[in-house]
């Protein structure tokens, strides 16, 4: 059922994600795992006339570079990896972990370290992804680890990733343009909107959207996609989400996180499982403690949870929100350096009113 | 018997053929089949302090690379190579063939387009490694692909590559200290003589070699390694060579090739199997008829042809030669971007004699 998933996969992100034309340098950037896409892709830059430059790697050699490397060793940057990120045009970075949890046993301090001395080259990525100088997306091929986080096998996982992608509709690019379409006439009817209640099993939440933009995530930067968020008003927030759903945040997973809110700030927290992490990473900064997102997962080909961020926020039927640092693009101010978000389940009777509207009800859109 | 094949062969390239020295910026350049090998540089390298990086290729990547690139993207030179080729303190070749013939189908002229394209990295590399400026590299990790070349089983294969690594050895780096002592005496006999006439079953040639070199070639180059070459004077080479051996080359078989040098020049040239392709090499550049390398293969652990040519030219009883381009070492000043060596046999008693001295007869050196 998916041996055309490569093919497929690598139209989609050629012709519609990040689309490349004639000229075009195209980084890919994948673990050696994701042979079969990083082949089809550069298969089809090479027919959309681009430029592919490859950069494969091997499993194992961040653990043995965490486990032996020097502090001049993680502060060198290699100036062939400078000259990539320069020249290149579009950059399609594909995951693929064999194992999820190769770092798990590696002092958080080295992980830090060595992103530190990676700074000037994460500096330099990050700022020519926000002035899309350099159009980047994000995307991922199945693995055994990523099917084992899922608990699922393999064959089973791949079906998943497959209709998660829409690569089973006759015509992939016609089905993410009509959700990119459908997503569109939401926002702009969220435009200018003030008010917004949730309510339903678990979740008793308000806030104000006031003066803040809501942004369709149709593809682009990632793919599978399916999303709108804003980011509320940071000290509007008040009420209480008991989440249905697991979290995993740096490696830990949580069970049963509640939190309380009171004029935007987190004034009660407990998980069922894993409440000391939690604790921790409220008290990490003073944003921690504020929402930098309120989201609506849109992909009905993601019916799961799978312990992969990628995937569960855009679950179709869920909403998340993200504790920290502000989801750019929506006109979120608040600062911190942590980013986590944490995912519910509304098919069972949730609502979302929007300024007395309902706009969402049962896990589906009552609008437009 | 071979499971510390990966950790053995790392130790030799890192301490004994191209010595890491803390600080050193290292490129390994290989096929993600080689994986094994490229993990024990990777972390031997850094255990020595140096700062490597990976330029990983994928087996199909190069065939469907030759099959689709138009005019354009055949001459486009992605920036890491530029970057790399002038940055570089180290630059480690890992051969890891996953199918001998995998470029047979491909045009040769568009093999021609991209090697002509590239002609400036070339000349980079081999200008910078000739001013001492960095060391190069080439060794090879055996797959079921050379194995089936050399028909053989990849166990007994490995077995081969093993032994004509002296891996087996007790102290491998004291084999080959001990073999490069040997070298330099021949090479010190060799110099400031003129004349070779090369004699025996398939042979008659003879040139000069006034004012050029002699180098030994012990494991810092290539690995395995074992023979002595120059550059013969351009236009001083004349008489007749029919190859005992057959070549491979950008990959293609050619056996029974017959050349006939006229004052350097090659003049008449056949081949039993591929000789449109050797008609097509030679007309790549002025410099390809001519020969860059003239050499003895004094590898007594390889005595076997196994369609490599980093092993082939180096079996202990063969003389060598290569079309194209010299090795500034030598002080040949041949110019082109061919270099093809093609190996003959001198077991059956071929001689050289060196100023009307027998140097060499049947594999064995009478001096020195």
């Amino acid at each position: 059922m998916t041996a055309d998933f490569a093919p497929r996969l690598a139209r989609v992100l050629t012709e519609y994600c990040r689309p490349v034309h004639p000229g075009d340098a195209v980084l890919i950037s994948a673990p050696v795992a994701a042979e079969p896409l990083v082949e089809a892709l550069v298969e089809a830059v090479l027919r959309h006339g681009g430029y592919p430059m490859t950069r494969v790697h091997l499993p194992n050699l961040t653990e043995i570079a965490m486990l032996h490397a020097s502090d001049e060793q993680f502060d060198f940057i290699d100036p062939g990896l400078m000259a990539q990120i320069e020249r290149a045009d579009i950059m399609y970075t594909i995951l693929a972990d064999e194992n999820t949890k190769n770092l798990a046993a590696i002092d958080p301090a080295r992980v830090a370290r060595r992103q530190q001395g990676q700074r000037p080259f994460i500096e330099r990525y990050l700022a020519r992804c926000d002035d899309d100088s350099l159009r980047w997306n994000i995307s991922a091929w199945p693995t055994q680890g990523a099917a084992q986080d899922a608990e699922m096998g393999l064959v089973a996982y791949r079906e998943f990733c497959y209709r998660a992608c829409g690569l089973g509709h006759d015509d992939p690019v016609a089905h993410w343009t009509a959700l990119r379409d459908r997503q569109s006439r939401l926002v702009d009817w969220l435009a200018g909107k003030r008010r917004v209640e949730v309510r339903g099993p678990g979740i008793d939440l308000t806030f104000s959207i006031e003066g803040r933009t809501w942004v369709n995530c149709h593809g682009i930067r990632n793919f599978p996609d399916g999303e709108i968020f804003t980011c509320p008003v940071e000290d509007s927030v008040n009420g209480s989400v008991a989440f249905n759903l697991p979290t995993v945040n740096i490696g830990q997973e949580l069970h049963g996180v509640r939190l309380v809110f009171r004029e935007g700030v987190v004034v009660e927290a407990s998980a069922e499982k894993g409440e000391d992490h939690l604790l921790a990473q409220l008290d990490l900064d003073a944003g921690a403690r504020r929402l930098g997102e309120f989201a609506i997962g849109t992909n009905d080909g993601i019916d799961r949870f799978t312990r992969n961020i990628l995937f569960d926020e855009k679950m179709g039927g869920t909403l998340h929100m993200a504790l920290g640092q502000a989801a750019g693009g929506a006109g979120g101010t608040n600062q911190s350096t942590i980013h986590w978000d944490m995912v519910h389940a509304m098919r069972d009777g949730g609502e979302i009113r929007v300024d007395g509207d309902t706009l969402y009800r049962d896990g589906a859109f009552a609008l437009a | 018997m071979l499971d510390n094949f990966a950790t053995r062969m790392a130790e030799v390239i890192a301490g004994y053929s191209v010595g890491i020295k803390e600080g050193d910026y290292v490129v390994i350049s290989a096929s993600t089949t080689a994986a094994p090998l490229v993990e024990a540089l990777y972390e031997v390298i850094l255990a020595r302090g140096g700062h490597p990086q990976l330029r990983l290729s994928l087996p199909g990547l190069q065939e469907l690379y030759f099959r689709q690139a138009s005019e354009a993207q055949l001459t486009f030179t992605p920036p890491t190579e530029e970057v790399w080729i002038n940055a570089v303190d180290v630059y480690i070749v890992v051969e890891a063939i996953d199918n001998t013939k995998s470029l047979a189908g491909i045009d040769p002229a568009k093999l021609s387009t991209a090697q002509q394209a590239q002609a400036h990295i070339v000349n980079t590399f081999f200008g910078r490694l000739g001013a001492g400026e960095m060391r190069y590299h080439l060794t090879l990790w055996p797959t079921a692909a050379s194995a089936q070349q050399a028909e053989m089983g990849l166990h007994a294969y490995r077995e081969f590559v093993y032994k004509a690594c002296a891996l087996d050895q007790p102290d491998p780096v004291a084999y080959w200290t001990a073999f490069r002592e040997r070298q330099e005496r021949l090479a010190a006999w060799l110099d400031g003589k003129t004349h070779a006439d090369v004699r025996g079953p398939g042979i008659d040639l003879s040139f000069d070699f006034n004012g050029r070199r002699w180098v030994s070639c012990h494991g810092t180059l290539n690995f395995p390694d074992g023979e002595i070459f120059t550059g013969p004077v351009e236009d001083s080479v004349n008489g007749r060579v029919a190859f005992s051996y057959p070549s491979l080359y950008m990959g293609k078989e050619v056996s029974g090739v017959s050349l006939t040098f006229k004052d350097g020049l090659v003049v008449d040239a056949s081949a039993e199997k591929g000789e449109d392709h050797l008609l097509a090499q030679l007309e790549v550049d002025a410099g390809a008829r001519r020969l860059g390398e003239f050499a003895i293969g004094t590898n007594m652990g390889i005595q076997q042809y196994t369609g490599n040519t980093l092993f082939d030219e180096k079996i202990g009883g063969t003389i060598h030669m290569a079309l194209g381009r010299s090795i500034p070492e030598s002080g040949g000043v041949n110019e082109s971007t061919v270099h093809w060596d093609i190996v003959h046999g001198m077991q059956d008693g071929g001689e050289i004699w060196i100023d009307g001295e027998l140097f060499y007869r049947a594999g064995e050196f009478m001096v020195g």
